[in-house]
C-alpha cells in the first residue's frame, strides 16, 4: 500500500469537511456573505454532496453560517444583512490540510490514472531532467492532489522520480551511465534469478513460446523480453529479487517503448538471441542459460546504448504533458 | 489514328536520363564533383546539401530521400544504427587495397598517436550482430574518401605571429579575445574545441576527452555558461560562409575553422591566421554510405560513383580546399605539381593556387599550417566524436548556444 496510515481516515467524511469550511471561514478566507453552494464545495472535496449537506448543517447549528432568500448559504450569523458575495468556491485560496485532503479520497484513485502518468514520465527522461508540478499534474488528470501525491509516490517507489533539494519532484536525465548501471544490475542478478527459477518453471509455457518463433515472422523481441522475464526468471521464489529485476527493468523497457512511439526503428536483431536461451533453458543445463543470458544481456546493452545516441537527433519541441517542466 | 503528324512518328524515343541522388553537406557537395561525375559516368547526379544535423537527421529518418549519403564517420553511430544504411561490400570497391592506414588501422603508422574519440576504423567494418568496430571483414559502414585535421584561426594582430608564437587550443578561451570568440555550432566538433580548449588552458581536466562523464559535460557546459555570461562569445556558425562574415566583419579574433574558409576570405584577411596547435589537431573522416532501399541497378550506380570518388577527379577537388583524400595516389594526374606541394607535401606555394571554383585560395609564398600531410596526421589530439553521453551533451550544448544567439541578438 502506497498510503501512510492516517487517524483522519477513520472519522466520518461530512466531519472532515465541516473541519475544513469552519476553519476556513474562521479564518476569513471563506468571506461573510460567500454564498456557499453544495455541488462546488463537493467538487473541491472530491465526494459526493450528501456529506455536503451535512457539514453544511453542522455549521449551521454552529451559527456560522445561515440561511437566506437564495439557493445555498451565506457564510456569517446573519445577525447583519449582508450582500451575496457569489463566486466559486474553487477560486478561493482554501486552506486544505494535507491529512485531510488525504483521509477525503477514495483509495484506490491513484491507479486509474498511473500507467499513463508512468509512462509520461519515463519517456520525458531521453530530453532531459524535469520537474512535475503537482498541481498541473492534478488539472491534467482531473484528479485531487491526493491522488496526485499518491501517484508521485508510487513513481518514487519505482524509482523513476526523486525529490530535490528544494523538495521539488525530478525526473530523469536519463544518460548512457544510468542505462550502463541499469544494465550491469541486470547482468548480475537475472542469471541468479533464473538459476533459483529452474525448479519452477513451467517448460511447456517455454516450447509454446519456441514454438512462435519458429513460426511467427511477426514476434518482437519486445514480446520475448517480457516472456522471459514472466515465464522464467519471475519464476524464481524470491519476490524481493523479482521485485527488484521489475523495477529496475521498468524505466528501459518503458523508455523503448518511447522511442518506438518517436519514430526510431525496432530492435528485433536480438530474436535470434532469444531463441537461442530459450532452447537453452528448455532443453539444456540451467547454468549453460544463465551465461548465455550474461552475454545476451551485454549485448543488448550495447544495442540500447547505441539506441540512446541517436535520439539526440530528435528535437524535444512539443512532445510533453503540461505538468512536466524542463528544469 | 490516320491523322497522326510524321513528326510525331520520327520523335526519338524519350528516355529518362538515369539519376543518383547524393545527401550530403557542404564538405564534397561541389558543383565541379557533381558535373564531373555526371559526364565521366553517364547518369546525372543530384546533390542535396543540407547543414550538418539536420543533415544527420534526414538521412537517419528517410532513408527513402537519398541513394548514397556522403558525411563524416562520426555520425555513423547516428545513422548507421538507426537502420537507414547498408553494408559496402569491399569486393566491389576497386582501389580498396590502396586507403590509407590512417582511415584503415586508425594511424598512419604502428607508432602514431590514435588520438582521442572515434577513430574512423572505430566505425568502419561492420561487426557480428550490426555493430561497427575496427576487427576487418569484408563489409563496411562508410566508404573512407575526404578527411582533415582541424584546428582553430587567429587573429595575428591580437596573439601575434613568428616562430615564438606557439597557438593553443586554451586560446579559445583567451582574455585577450573576450567578446570576439566563435565556436562551430555541432555537438560532435564544437563541444570538443571548447573542451580542448579548457583542458589546454587549465581550467578543465577529462579523464577521457573523447568519452565524457555527466560531470565533466556539466563542468564543461558551466564554464562555457561562466564565460558566455561575461560576454567572451560572439556567436556560433553552421557553414564555411557564415564562419568567414564573421572574420571579414571583424567580429572574431579567435574561433573554430574549416579549411576551406580561408581560401574564401579573399584580399585583405592575411592576419588571420590558421593555427597548428601545440596539443594536436581535433580530426575528422568524410565518407559515402549507401541507403538501405538500393538494389540490382541503383546499387550498382552508387557503388559506380563510390568507385569514381576514388579515381583522382574529386580528391584533387577536394585538395584545392584543404582536405586530403583517403587513396592519394590517382589525384597526382588532376594536380599540378605545384598544387600537390603545397596541399600535401606542405611546401610553400610557387605562384598563386586555385580553389574548386577557379578563384584564387592561396596567395604565392604561402605555406600551408602544420606542414606536410605525414606530420599533420600524426598530430591528430581527438576525433569528431559521438560519445556515449551524446544525447544528454546535445541537449547541454544545444542550450548553450541558443542563450550565446539570444546574446549576440540582444
Amino acid at each position: 500500500m502506497i498510503r501512510s496510515a492516517n487517524p483522519l481516515a477513520q472519522e466520518p467524511r461530512y466531519e472532515l469537511i465541516t473541519r475544513v469550511l469552519r476553519s476556513n471561514i474562521r479564518s476569513g478566507t471563506i468571506p461573510e456573505g460567500f454564498v456557499l453552494l453544495e455541488g462546488p464545495i463537493a467538487a473541491v472535496m472530491q465526494t459526493s454532496r450528501v456529506p455536503v449537506q451535512s457539514a453544511l448543517r453542522q455549521l449551521l447549528d454552529e451559527n456560522l453560517i445561515h440561511r437566506f432568500d437564495g439557493r445555498g448559504y451565506l457564510v456569517g450569523s446573519g445577525a447583519q444583512p449582508v450582500v451575496p458575495l457569489r463566486r466559486d468556491i474553487r477560486d478561493l485560496p482554501l486552506d486544505i490540510p494535507a491529512e485531510v485532503d488525504e483521509a477525503l479520497q477514495t483509495r484506490g484513485t491513484w491507479r486509474h490514472v498511473y500507467d499513463q502518468v508512468e509512462e509520461e514520465v519515463a519517456s520525458c527522461q531521453i530530453f532531459g531532467e524535469f520537474r512535475i508540478v503537482e498541481t498541473e499534474l492534478a488539472d491534467y488528470l482531473g484528479v485531487s492532489r491526493t491522488v496526485v501525491r499518491d501517484v508521485l509516490a508510487r513513481l518514487q517507489e519505482r524509482g523513476l522520480i526523486r525529490k530535490s533539494a528544494s523538495s521539488h519532484w525530478i525526473a530523469g536525465p536519463l544518460t548512457a551511465r544510468t542505462v550502463s548501471e541499469k544494465f550491469q544490475l541486470r547482468s548480475i542478478v537475472e542469471p541468479a534469478a533464473l538459476r533459483l527459477a529452474a525448479p519452477h518453471i513451467r517448460y511447456a509455457d517455454v516450447e509454446t513460446v519456441l514454438d512462435r518463433i519458429g513460426k511467427d515472422p511477426a514476434i518482437s523481441s519486445e514480446y520475448l523480453g517480457d516472456a522471459l522475464l514472466e515465464l522464467c526468471i519471475a519464476q524464481a521464489p524470491n519476490t524481493t529479487l523479482v521485485e527488484m529485476i521489475r523495477s529496475n527493468g521498468l524505466l528501459l523497457s518503458a523508455v523503448d517503448r518511447a522511442l518506438i512511439g518517436l519514430g526510431l526503428p525496432r530492435d528485433e536483431t536480438t530474436i535470434e538471441q532469444y531463441h537461442t536461451l530459450f532452447d537453452l533453458i528448455a532443453r539444456h543445463p540451467i547454468d549453460s542459460a544463465a551465461e548465455y543470458l550474461r552475454d545476451h544481456l551485454s549485448i543488448v546493452a550495447r544495442r540500447y546504448l547505441a539506441r540512446m545516441k541517436i535520439v539526440a537527433v530528435i528535437s524535444e519541441t512539443g512532445s510533453f504533458s503540461p505538468y512536466l517542466s524542463p528544469v | 489514328m490516320d491523322n497522326v503528324s510524321p513528326a510525331t512518328l520520327t520523335a526519338p524515343p524519350v528516355v529518362l536520363r538515369r539519376r543518383l541522388r547524393v545527401r550530403g553537406t557542404s564538405i564534397t557537395l561541389l558543383d565541379p564533383v557533381r558535373m564531373r561525375a555526371a559526364a565521366d559516368l553517364g547518369f546525372d547526379v543530384d546533390f542535396e546539401l543540407l547543414e550538418f544535423p539536420i543533415c544527420q537527421s534526414r538521412a537517419a529518418m528517410d532513408p527513402e530521400g537519398y541513394d548514397v549519403y556522403e558525411q563524416c564517420f562520426h555520425n555513423l553511430d547516428i545513422v548507421w544504427f538507426w537502420g537507414a544504411l547498408q553494408p559496402i561490400d569491399i569486393s566491389r570497391i576497386r582501389d580498396w587495397g590502396n586507403i590509407s592506414a590512417l582511415a584503415k588501422e586508425g594511424g598512419v603508422s604502428k607508432y602514431a598517436w590514435r588520438g582521442h574519440g572515434d577513430a574512423p576504423v572505430k566505425k568502419l567494418y561492420v561487426q557480428p550482430g550490426g555493430f561497427l568496430g575496427p576487427k576487418p571483414t569484408r563489409q563496411i559502414s562508410m566508404l573512407p574518401t575526404v578527411h582533415n585535421m582541424d584546428s582553430f584561426g587567429f587573429d595575428a594582430r591580437v596573439f601575434g605571429t613568428g616562430p615564438d608564437v606557439r597557438p593553443s587550443w586554451s586560446w579559445l578561451l583567451d582574455r585577450r579575445a573576450k567578446g570576439r570568440i566563435a565556436l562551430v555550432d555541432e555537438p560532435a566538433i564544437g563541444l570538443f574545441d571548447a573542451a580542448l580548449a579548457a583542458e589546454a588552458s587549465g581550467e578543465l581536466e577529462f579523464a577521457d576527452i573523447g568519452n565524457m562523464t555527466i560531470e565533466e559535460i556539466n563542468a564543461l557546459m558551466a564554464l562555457l555558461e561562466d564565460r558566455r555570461a561575461q560576454g567572451y562569445f560572439c556567436g556560433a556558425w553552421r557553414d564555411g560562409e557564415a564562419a568567414a562574415n564573421l572574420i571579414r566583419n571583424g567580429s572574431v579574433a579567435v574561433q573554430s575553422m574549416w579549411s576551406p574558409v580561408y581560401g574564401k576570405l579573399g584580399a585583405g584577411f592575411g592576419h588571420f591566421v590558421e593555427s597548428a596547435p601545440i596539443e594536436g589537431y581535433r580530426a575528422w573522416h568524410g565518407g559515402a554510405s549507401l541507403s538501405r532501399h538500393l538494389r540490382g541497378a541503383g546499387l550498382d550506380m552508387a557503388y559506380e560513383y563510390l568507385n569514381w570518388w576514388l579515381s583522382g577527379f574529386a580528391g584533387a577537388v577536394m585538395a584545392r580546399q584543404g582536405y586530403y583524400i583517403s587513396n592519394p595516389e590517382p589525384i597526382k594526374a588532376h594536380l599540378t605539381p605545384e598544387e600537390w606541394a603545397y596541399w600535401y607535401d606542405g611546401a610553400a606555394a610557387r605562384h598563386d593556387l586555385a580553389g574548386p571554383d577557379g578563384d584564387t585560395v592561396v596567395k604565392a609564398g604561402a605555406r600551408r599550417a602544420g606542414g606536410p600531410y605525414h606530420e599533420r596526421s600524426r598530430r591528430i589530439a581527438i576525433w569528431n566524436t559521438v560519445m556515449d553521453e551524446y544525447n544528454y551533451a546535445t541537449r547541454a550544448w544545444d542550450r548553450f548556444i541558443g542563450r550565446v544567439r539570444e546574446g549576440v541578438a540582444a
